[in-house]
């Protein structure tokens, strides 16, 4: 999932022009377990800026329930069909969700202008319904069956790939005492797994390239490809 | 200094701090005679740009190279500077190492090549050691022909240490900062990672009045050196400051 947190309500504030009608979008799935742009939370903010004097015309969190704001076939369905004639007289549009969830607005509305009301900040598992982690930084090439199936890119302040730096206290990390050193985590795990022997294999530099922005992939028959600056890398589904 | 020591640490951008590159003074101290041991941290640089700087520091003359991981951002004076860390410090040994046969990383070779002398770090009093020691070992590999360690004070637990890393047949510097006031040790104990300064010396430097403490300073480092000095090939003084008693030191350690 991709956590995100709202943005404070007075730098939103400061993004419309005056008179200008705004119209606010939430997303029922990854926006609405952080608690930054579920139904409660759109509803909300419509309030707040009404009351700090924003035309709001209207607002929606595009349903049906826990559907994802970045599914653009839906999303568009719902803000041109069911509130065709709200999102019509709008100037603007405030999204209420990630990144993605942001561009699909844009997309679902003929490329409006479209206001950020939140801060994309990672993509997490939901541990629970008060907590979310990250334990993944995307990277486009996953290495954790070498280190007990922790990631040390996300996990090691530095991302070290070759084991610890010399700055761990106490099992810490140097950079935040509350922090568990990610290199002591693998160590444990792999020492648990019976599988230590991992940790002295030399591991290579990763491919940045696999990393560059903005990447895609594309779904085809029996088949898809991953596209990044290292080049077009296709998959079969099937033998 | 001269006549004592036989090499000079120079750190790059140590803890994180903005100042003059470790590449600049490396070459200033080649010119006065001085042989530089010029640290190369993984924290400002990617790859190209730690290939390239091995390459000037050889063109000025540079041969000892330590590769280290280098302090985290946030710990210095810049603290939302991106931290790079393309490379890891064995992968940086590993490119450094290449570069000696000849090639870079992506296996182009070089009109001549370097023939760095490389070194890598190591904590002795990492609690667990044993990851510590896999990685020292994945250094060797890469390409590390001698090490320096964090700061040590416990010449039973060095001793230990140095048994079980026998088998890898490499030199080892062991690492020792100069305490200045029972203050600073405490300060270390409870801030820095891989360092254990034992009660009886906090105590030691305790009863001694701040005239005497120079002299505690030198005597207490001194006796360190001494009692290490059978396990070890080399002692790396950091005299944070108070370089003027590097020499007497080196002389009651009878190192000279
Ligand atoms: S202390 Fe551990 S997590 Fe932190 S940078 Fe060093 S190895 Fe990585």
């Amino acid at each position: 999932m991709h956590a995100t947190i709202q943005k404070p309500v007075e730098e939103i504030l400061g993004y419309f022009k005056p008179g200008e009608r705004v119209f606010i979008v939430g997303c029922d799935n990854c926006a609405a377990k952080c608690h930054s742009g579920g139904i409660p939370e759109t509803e909300e903010m419509a309030g707040r800026l009404k009351s700090r004097g924003v035309d709001v015309i209207g607002w929606c969190v595009p349903q049906p329930k826990g559907v994802s704001l970045c599914k653009l076939a839906n999303t568009a369905r719902v803000l041109q069909e069911e509130y065709g004639k709200e999102t019509g007289q709008a100037d603007s549009f405030l999204v209420l969700a990630c990144g993605q969830g942001f561009h699909t607005v844009m997309d679902a509305t003929g490329g409006s202008m479209v206001h950020p009301g939140c801060d994309t900040i990672f993509g997490g598992e939901t541990v629970s319904d008060t907590f979310i982690t990250e334990y993944c930084s995307l990277c486009g090439e996953c290495i954790v069956e070498y280190t007990g199936g922790l990631c040390p890119v996300t996990l090691c302040a530095k991302s070290l790939l070759n084991g610890p730096c010399g700055g761990a206290k106490d099992g810490k990390c140097e950079v935040d005492k509350t922090r568990d050193c990610g290199w002591q985590l693998i160590y444990e795990r792999l020492k648990a797994l019976g599988r230590l022997e991992e940790l002295s294999a030399y591991k290579e530099p990763k491919n940045y390239s696999r990393w560059s922005r903005p990447r895609s992939l594309t779904i085809g028959e029996g088949e898809v490809t991953f596209k990044s600056l290292s080049g077009e890398h296709t998959v079969a589904s099937h033998d | 200094m001269e006549g004592y020591v036989t090499a000079v640490n120079v750190t790059d951008l140590q803890s994180a701090v903005m100042r003059v590159g470790s590449l600049a003074v490396s070459a200033r101290l080649l010119e006065r005679g001085i042989e530089p041991v010029f640290q190369i941290s993984c924290r400002d640089r990617n790859r190209l740009a730690l290939q390239s700087d091995l390459l000037s520091a050889w063109a000025f003359g540079v041969e000892n190279v330590l590769c280290i991981t280098g302090d985290h951002p946030v710990l210095g004076d810049h603290t939302e500077a991106k931290p790079v860390y393309d490379l890891d410090s064995v992968q940086l040994l590993k490119a450094a190492d290449m570069l000696n046969q000849g090639k870079d990383m992506t296996g182009h070779s070089l009109e001549s090549s370097p023939d760095f002398f490389l070194g890598a770090v190591v904590t002795p009093s990492a609690d667990p050691v044993e990851p510590q020691i896999i990685k020292m070992k994945k250094k060797i590999n890469a390409g590390a022909a001698f090490f320096q360690t964090q700061a040590v004070y416990e010449p039973d637990k060095f001793e230990q240490f140095m048994n079980k890393i026998q088998s890898f047949n490499v030199p080892v510097i062991a690492g020792i900062v100069l305490l200045k006031s029972a203050a600073m040790a405490r300060f270390m104990n409870s801030n820095v990672a891989g360092i254990n300064v034992p009660q009886t010396i906090i105590q030691e430097l305790e009863e001694t009045s701040k005239e005497d403490r120079r002299h505690k300073t030198v005597e207490i480092t001194a006796r360190i050196i001494r009692d290490i000095k059978p396990f070890c090939q080399g002692i790396h003084i950091m005299p944070l400051g108070w370089n003027e008693l590097v020499p007497e030191i080196i002389e009651q350690a009878c190192l000279n």
